[in-house]
């Protein structure tokens, strides 16, 4: 397989670029991606018989128009950056955790056990205990797949994607037998207790306190992957494997934690989702956030300092979409298609801004 | 005895989109191009196999068109790895993102909203004279829609042009060694761009078998991870069709027998029953990545002109 997937963004800048200009030239592609993106589907749209102007208009003042839209942008900017995170980090050794619903759903499941069993249980103490079930439970989850990976070299794509389907029916046997709530509608746990609900901020409507620790989460692993001996190992064994071997990495043994840390992530995203959103595990809790996850590791180039801000924009399209579908009637799967777009567009311009550094030089 | 007549006709009847998918992953991936997508085109190729079908009457313009979408996504993923060098798997993502985004948004357009889930025809059975009076095999093997007798012709047909042709030799050799197959004249772009399109039809026509012959219906989730298991089995099954035959009857006979299980009210949950294709997937694979043979190529990008490969 190869190796580099994306391209680095530390790549050293010629001496003579200054700080601003290097900025400018990485930020290009973006803008445009997202112009070419936004101008594909407006096509589309308009082809479509809708209104182009009203649909885009609805997709990006939706969040900041209204305070309770700007809270459900920051609400589904945690799982999404989490899971993001959690992709980006393996990704970083070259191996694709595609298997970050899964890690969601599971660690969910064991946050609500924990509330439901434990739901007596003081805040002070409770809290915590749900959030580390969802965490270690995510780390299991994926662990299982590192473990094959490691041992048997079963490839990680598949079996993350595989234990995706089994944390399905984990769910399903919780949310339908084990603490069924007949009285939910859907296929739901029971609701957990008092003291495993995450405090709100500034409310209301306001955001849960979930936010912070996606916060501190997402500015440790920039911290950790750039400023630690551990992060040069996971940067080095995935830029070049054979040569981070030779100067005595353990290549396998940096990948198969890697994906574990990242599975973690997945599992704190479905506690925080249990404590902060839902107050129980729900079956489809986990909508769109793997692929929207993927999609913004990828455009954030593998970037654990960009993947907070890629997700917010993400979080902003989504949130704006569901307005768009009920307001304009365009249906929300053509934001999908804007994101994709978006992907592929900034791939084609580094395919471009590759041909032209050669004729320049 | 019919009883398990009546099972193993299921059982090829639900074989039919893993073998397509997985030979159409395996065609690609023998000149080098791993596919990520297939999930995504399986549903685009469902959405429009379904939405055509109903719009014209007629299944086989339905799965034509599909075919023809999941060449274009197949032909996309070939140009952007050989022509432009792009890194397979995010062009692969990224393509699996934008084929589950149309087939959700065509079928929106067309259906709308609305409650009622319209239907389609599903593919009728055709007997074959003489053969499908067999007692129990008949049953088994020669009573089926027409797109069960094509997949089985394509595997064999796979099986002659890959091991008994010099074209399929040519082709298996773009895989495991581009820069030896170049320096031989046999041209690895142009093997690698028509295996890659061939690939995305049949995948998307593994998609549309969903609606057109198993439910007369579509729905988001129609494919229910098919796509990725199709990769597996096609790893399960060393990138060869006559073991993928195999694997793809094992995986059906999974679904089936997980199926019938629920149906005949054995005292364990379901859900354990659900999970038993995935974990034992899973456990065949830890064996199978001992045995099975991958191209030496797979999921890497040839330069004519780098001097490391």
């Amino acid at each position: 397989m190869s190796a580099p997937v994306l391209t680095d963004t530390d790549a050293p800048a010629p001496a003579t670029e200054r700080p601003a200009v290097r900025l400018l030239r990485g930020l290009l592609p973006y803008v445009l991606a997202l112009v070419l993106a936004f101008v594909v589907s407006g096509v589309v749209i308009a082809a479509l018989g809708y209104d182009v102007v009203e649909a885009y208009r609805t997709i990006v003042t939706t969040s900041f128009r209204t305070g309770f839209g700007f809270t459900e942008t920051l609400t589904k900017w945690v799982p999404l950056t989490l899971l993001a995170l959690g992709f980006t980090i393996p990704l970083a050794v070259g191996r694709f955790n595609i298997g970050g619903e899964g890690q969601l759903l599971v660690g969910a499941t064991a946050a609500a056990g924990v509330g439901i069993v434990y739901a007596d249980l003081p805040t002070a103490v409770l809290l915590p205990l749900v959030v580390l079930a969802g965490v270690l439970s995510g780390a299991v989850w994926a662990g299982i797949a590192a473990f094959l990976m490691g041992r048997f070299r079963v490839n990680e794509i598949l079996s993350t994607v595989l234990l995706n389907f089994v944390s399905f029916q984990v769910l399903d046997y919780a949310a339908t037998e084990v603490w069924s709530d007949p009285a939910a509608g859907v296929a739901a746990t029971q609701r957990v207790g008092e003291g495993a609900e995450l405090p709100v901020l500034g409310g209301p409507p306001g955001v849960h306190a979930g936010i912070v620790l996606a916060l501190l989460v997402a500015a440790a692993t920039t911290v950790v992957t750039r400023r630690t001996a551990a992060g040069f190992e996971l940067r080095a064994a995935g830029a070049n494997p054979r040569a981070a071997a030779i100067n005595g990495i353990r290549v396998e043994k940096v990948a198969v934690v890697a994906l574990v840390v990242g599975g973690a992530l997945g599992g704190l995203a479905g506690a925080l989702e249990v404590g902060g959103v839902h107050g129980r595990a729900i079956e489809g809790m986990q909508s769109n956030f793997l692929l929207l996850g993927i999609i913004i590791g990828l455009i954030a180039r593998g970037s654990a300092l960009w993947v907070p801000v890629v997700a917010f924009g993400i979080a902003i399209l989504e949130v704006g979409a569901s307005s768009m579908q009920r307001t304009v009637g365009v249906p929300a799967e053509m934001v999908l298609i804007i994101e994709a777009l978006i992907l592929i567009f900034l791939l084609l311009s580094d395919v471009i801004a590759g041909r032209l550094a050669r004729r320049v030089t | 005895m019919t009883e398990f007549a009546a099972l193993a006709q299921l059982t090829v009847v639900a074989m039919v989109p893993y073998l397509l998918a997985s030979l159409g992953t395996m065609l690609g991936g023998l000149t080098g191009v791993f596919s990520v997508s297939q999930e995504g085109v399986m549903l685009l190729g469902a959405a429009i196999g379904f939405l055509v079908s109903y719009g014209t009457g007629s299944t086989t313009i339905g799965i034509l068109l599909a075919a023809g979408t999941g060449a274009v996504f197949g032909a996309a993923l070939g140009w952007a790895t050989t022509v432009l060098r792009l890194d397979q798997f995010v062009v692969g993502l990224a393509l699996f993102f934008a084929a589950t985004g149309l087939a959700g948004l065509l079928y929106r357009i067309v259906i709308g909203q609305g409650a009622t889930t319209p239907r389609v025809d599903t593919l009728p059975r055709v007997e074959i004279p003489l053969l499908s009076d067999i007692p129990v095999l008949g049953t088994a093997l020669f009573s089926h829609n027409v797109l069960v007798y094509l997949a089985a012709l394509l595997a064999v047909g796979a099986w002659f042009f890959l091991y008994r042709t010099r074209a399929g030799l040519d082709l298996r050799s773009v895989g495991e060694n581009p820069k030896a197959a170049d320096s031989l004249g046999i041209p690895v772009v142009r093997n690698r761009l028509w295996t890659a399109t061939a690939g995305g039809a049949l995948m998307a026509v593994a998609g549309a078998y969903l609606p057109l012959v198993y439910t007369g219906t579509y729905t988001d989730s129609i494919v229910g991870g098919r796509g990725w298991l199709a990769i597996a089995l096609t790893f399960f099954g060393g990138w060869r069709p006559q073991f993928i035959v195999l694997g793809a009857l094992f995986f059906a006979a999974m679904d089936v027998v997980a199926l019938r299980a629920e149906v005949a009210g054995i005292d364990i949950p379901s859900q354990v029953l659900l999970v038993v294709p995935y974990v034992a997937t899973l456990l065949v694979m830890v064996f199978a990545f001992r045995w099975a043979r991958v191209p030496e190529f797979l999921g890497r990008n040839y330069d004519r002109e780098s001097r490391t490969t």
